[in-house]
């Protein structure tokens, strides 16, 4: 069986936010969710002096630079949309499957910024995907 | 009807704000991995949380609860979620397939599933169930 390089990386992140998830549960029996995500933050600051790249920082274009940057803004802004959501009246059992649905919206924009293609297997795959997040956040 | 409602709910818009977000986060976290190492692309995204948490705690006026419990698991929560991240730049830094790689790993929910039967003894519901049955089928065709 050929392993596709992604996937070891991939097992990491399943692992390590499924452990999140879990301690998630257990933080909010303590603190608010907003709270959480600040704290969060603080562990994320935590990991900054291992990761501080230095001068190499400005090789990189400027462009990727700021998506990078943007990608923290879009993640935190997120987390806190779904606090709201929460707070507003909705239930978990609907609004955590709804949010789950979140690489839809990069399925959607792949092939008009980047090109790439899939496999009609792989089509298969991401579908499968798709409807376990739904039923496993239900 | 119903539909009608919810889309007059404010929970409604939230939610899809957050899909929106976090779509566009999985996005951006690509394009600048195509260039920039995990590590420098981690140092970057938590520099773009501060401003978030910055506003949040304004809005909140620096009301925070002091549980020593709840603080902790929220900073291990940060460096836990720092690790997943580095990896997932990891993996999108590989010229990997961008829909793959983010349909995979959007399937954490299911360690968090196994972990809550094992660890908090919950009762693993039938259609949780079929859920990691579809999970495994996603994880076996992207394998391939």
């Amino acid at each position: 069986m050929h392993v596709p390089p992604w996937l070891p990386y991939a097992v990491i992140t399943l692992v390590s936010w499924g452990v999140v998830g879990l301690l998630q549960k257990l933080s909010t029996n303590y603190i608010s969710a907003e709270s959480s995500l600040i704290w969060l933050v603080v562990g994320f600051l935590l990991l900054e002096p291992l990761l501080y790249p230095g001068g190499a920082l400005f090789h990189y274009s400027g462009w990727n630079l700021a998506w990078a940057l943007l990608s923290g803004v879009l993640n935190a802004l997120g987390a806190w949309a779904l606090f709201a959501a929460l707070k507003n009246g909705g239930k978990a059992s609907i609004v955590a499957p709804l949010t789950a649905l979140y690489p839809l919206v990069v399925i959607i924009l792949v092939p008009f910024i980047l090109h790439e293609t899939i496999t009609k297997l792989q089509v298969v795959g991401v579908v499968c995907a798709l409807i376990a997040v739904i039923l496993l956040s239900a | 009807m119903i539909l009608n409602d919810t889309l007059k709910a404010r929970w409604f818009w939230y939610s899809m704000a957050c899909v929106l977000c976090w779509g566009g986060w999985a996005m951006l976290s690509k394009l600048g991995s195509r260039e920039i190492p995990p590590e420098t692309m981690q140092f970057l995204f938590t520099v773009g949380t501060i401003p978030v948490c910055v506003v949040l705690l304004v809005a909140r006026r620096f009301r925070m609860e002091r549980s020593p419990k709840g603080i902790s698991y929220g900073v291990l929560n940060g460096v836990l979620s720092g690790v997943g991240g580095l990896a997932l730049f990891a993996a999108y830094h590989t010229n990997s397939n961008t829909s793959l790689v983010t349909s995979a790993t959007a399937l954490y929910p299911m360690v968090t599933v196994a972990l809550a039967v094992l660890i908090l003894r919950e009762r693993l519901r039938p259609v949780q169930a079929v859920g990691l049955v579809f999970a495994a089928l996603a994880i076996v065709i992207f394998s391939m």
